[in-house]
């Protein structure tokens, strides 16, 4: 069992009337890079915020290595955060600014100094000390904020959406940046974003949150493989997420055709959310597979085609190595393994289910 | 783009016009009387009159009057400044404008309302008496000049920092916060440097006329304290002495342009204290 190093209880905050965090419990784990991953709105800043003590809960407490720190202001909390708009001292030059919160602890110069060059160099700014931050780019400034928040040595790091302002080819060479940065200092990271592809890639456990409540929690595979009800499915990447009757124990009827599953556990036609991801349903030739379908928009996406098979009113996505031509009919074959069923939610409410 | 640039630039026209009958030609002529004497031969004399007892001791009031000035708007515009930035933005704002409202009125019917208020038989001394309390003897001192300068320029002290100040992003401050700053030291080292350039502004606006004025010495100080610019007034608008007046009022121009010089410098030299804040 791992340490436990930071563990909400029982959190809950409103704003104007409207519930962005709903009595949530959260235990983070020492030296994991853990995310908080959602829609805007789903409370996953707001809780970053509270843990980081510039939003105060309404309910609940917060507590690092056991003490409660719910009442601690911002800067007397061993934790730092890197925010969205890197929030560089626009004054003070790069060394300047990652000296900040060492200057404010009294640390001598000499300490300071071997610090920063380390900081430096763990974000490969080498060379940028004297620069003033106007005259960095924006993956720069991005560096330099992870380096003045690390050379404090918090025993937790929180990340604010850091990569989202930049761009695509920049905001993947920065992750895995962070990934190696993480690894050299050893210490944990709660990382807030709405890119799941990113949370996927650095992740060791991701907390996939709607509407202010945990839907799923989980190391990244688990959460892809096993979408736990149809929000985490959707929001997870692409999933076709069709209505099925669970016909018997790895049995589901869909579109009026009984598929082989590995599910068990449901009741005898139970009506179910069937989940299957784009890439695990491949192309056959028409009535070799568990359903026909007429080929309606094939898009080349360079590693693959992104297929539409229009079946029972029903437009299958596919993924597919090999293209079919735009109006043919073909069939769609599964393997029983790739199939994920989940029960229905019951009602609206219950869309959103709390996590273990 | 030099096309569209050069297609608008007489729109400018009207005001060069403007500034180069109404400023540089004045300014010509003032130099012109104060190197000459009436025969309109060269003379330094006009020049050198500031150093003149009565002259350098109006001179050195105004200074006093002008420094003193310039501390107390800065000392009264931070605090203020920063209370209008907690406060939501909308009344702040409103704050902002109460401050401003009594600009709209005119300049001179807000120091008379200062001379009723401070007269010996005015209003806050009835007041006092009223209350049983001592009354006070500020009218025509330099206290009741350095209330009226201070009620005059608060205003240009406050705005540009004012401006400067909300113009920091909240962010930066939170990150102060983060790193481990208390309120005072988010202060010190965040917003204060951060202002600098409002604070620049602030300085010469309050500075500047407040050393050169006289209207509001004239009403306040009961005329017997003389202010450099009552002087100039006098040379020009009773002595009629126009040369001994445009030497004065050189004299008083090339020690404001000097000491706004320096200003600037100074204000490098704070910034050079935070940089006991430098790495390597």
């Amino acid at each position: 069992m791992p340490e436990s190093i930071l563990e909400l209880k029982n959190i809950s905050k409103t704003f104007d009337g409207k519930k962005v965090i709903d009595h949530l419990d959260l235990t983070i784990y020492k030296n994991e890079f853990i995310t908080l991953l959602g829609p805007s709105g789903c409370g996953k800043s707001t809780l970053l915020r509270i843990i980081g003590g510039f939003v105060q809960p309404d309910e609940g407490r917060v507590f690092c290595n056991g003490v409660d720190i719910t009442d601690l202001p911002p800067e007397k909390r061993n934790l730092h955060t890197v925010f969205q708009k890197y929030s560089l001292f626009p004054h003070y030059d790069v060394a300047e600014n990652i000296a900040f919160g060492l200057k404010l602890k009294k640390k001598s110069k000499e300490y300071i100094r071997d610090k920063v060059k380390y900081a430096l160099r763990l974000v490969n700014m080498e060379g940028f000390e004297h620069r003033k931050p106007n005259l960095l780019s924006g993956g720069q400034q991005q560096r330099v904020a992870i380096a003045r928040a690390i050379v404090n040595e918090p025993e937790i790091l929180l990340l604010d959406e850091p990569l989202g302002a930049l761009d695509l080819k920049l905001r993947q060479e920065m992750q895995r940046e962070l990934m190696k940065i993480k690894r050299e200092v050893g210490i944990t990271f709660v990382y807030v974003t709405h890119d799941q592809g990113e949370a996927l890639t650095m992740s060791d456990r991701i907390i996939v949150m709607n509407q202010g409540l945990i839907q799923q929690m989980g190391d990244p595979k688990s959460i892809y493989d096993e979408p736990q009800n149809a929000f985490v499915a959707d929001f997870i990447g692409e999933s076709n997420i069709i209505t099925g009757i669970m016909r018997k124990d790895c049995l589901v009827e869909i579109q009026g055709q009984d598929v082989m599953c590995v599910d068990t556990g449901f009741q005898k036609d139970e009506p179910v959310d069937v989940v299957i991801r784009p890439e695990d349903l491949s192309i056959v030739p028409e009535g070799a597979g568990f359903i026909d379908g007429l080929a309606t928009d094939v898009i080349y996406q360079g590693a693959y085609y992104d297929i539409r098979v229009l079946a029972d009113d029903y437009e299958w996505a596919i993924q597919s190595v090999n293209p079919v031509m735009c109006g043919t009919r073909v069939g769609l074959a599964i393997l029983p393994e790739n199939i994920q069923i989940m029960h229905k939610p019951r009602s609206a409410d219950e869309e959103v289910i709390r996590g273990k | 783009m030099s096309n569209t640039t050069r297609g608008f630039k007489w729109l400018s026209g009207p005001y060069l016009l403007w500034c180069v009958g109404f400023t540089v030609i004045p300014l010509l002529v003032i130099v012109q009387y104060a190197f000459t004497d009436t025969t309109g031969a060269f003379t330094l004399s006009n020049i050198l009159a500031i150093l003149d007892p009565i002259h350098s001791k109006a001179f050195l009031f105004s200074l006093e009057i002008a420094l003193g000035c310039t501390v107390l708007c800065i000392l009264l515009a931070y605090p203020l400044v920063l209370v209008f930035r907690r406060l939501h933005l909308s009344r702040g704002k409103f704050m902002l404008f109460v401050l401003i409202l009594p600009m709209w009125m005119n300049f001179i019917l807000r120091l008379l309302a200062w001379q009723m208020l401070l007269s010996n038989n005015g209003i806050i001394n009835n007041l006092l008496i009223r209350l049983g309390l001592q009354p006070l003897a500020v009218a025509n001192t330099w206290i009741s000049i350095m209330i009226g300068v201070i009620y005059e320029y608060l205003p240009y002290m406050v705005l540009p920092i004012y401006n400067a100040i909300t113009d920091i992003d909240e962010g930066v401050i939170q990150a102060a916060q983060d790193l481990g700053a208390d309120s005072g030291t988010i202060f010190r080292k965040v917003i204060f440097p951060l202002s600098i350039p409002g604070l620049k502004s602030g300085i010469t606006m309050v500075f500047v006329p407040s050393m050169t004025s006289f209207v509001i010495a004239d009403l306040l100080g009961g005329g017997r304290l003389q202010l450099i610019g009552n002087i100039i007034e006098q040379e020009f608008n009773r002595s009629m002495d126009w040369h001994l007046g445009s030497g004065l009022s050189v004299a008083l121009m090339v020690f404001v342009l000097i000491s706004m010089a320096f200003t600037m410098k100074s204000e490098n030299v704070v910034e050079e204290e935070g940089r006991q804040w430098r790495v390597n």
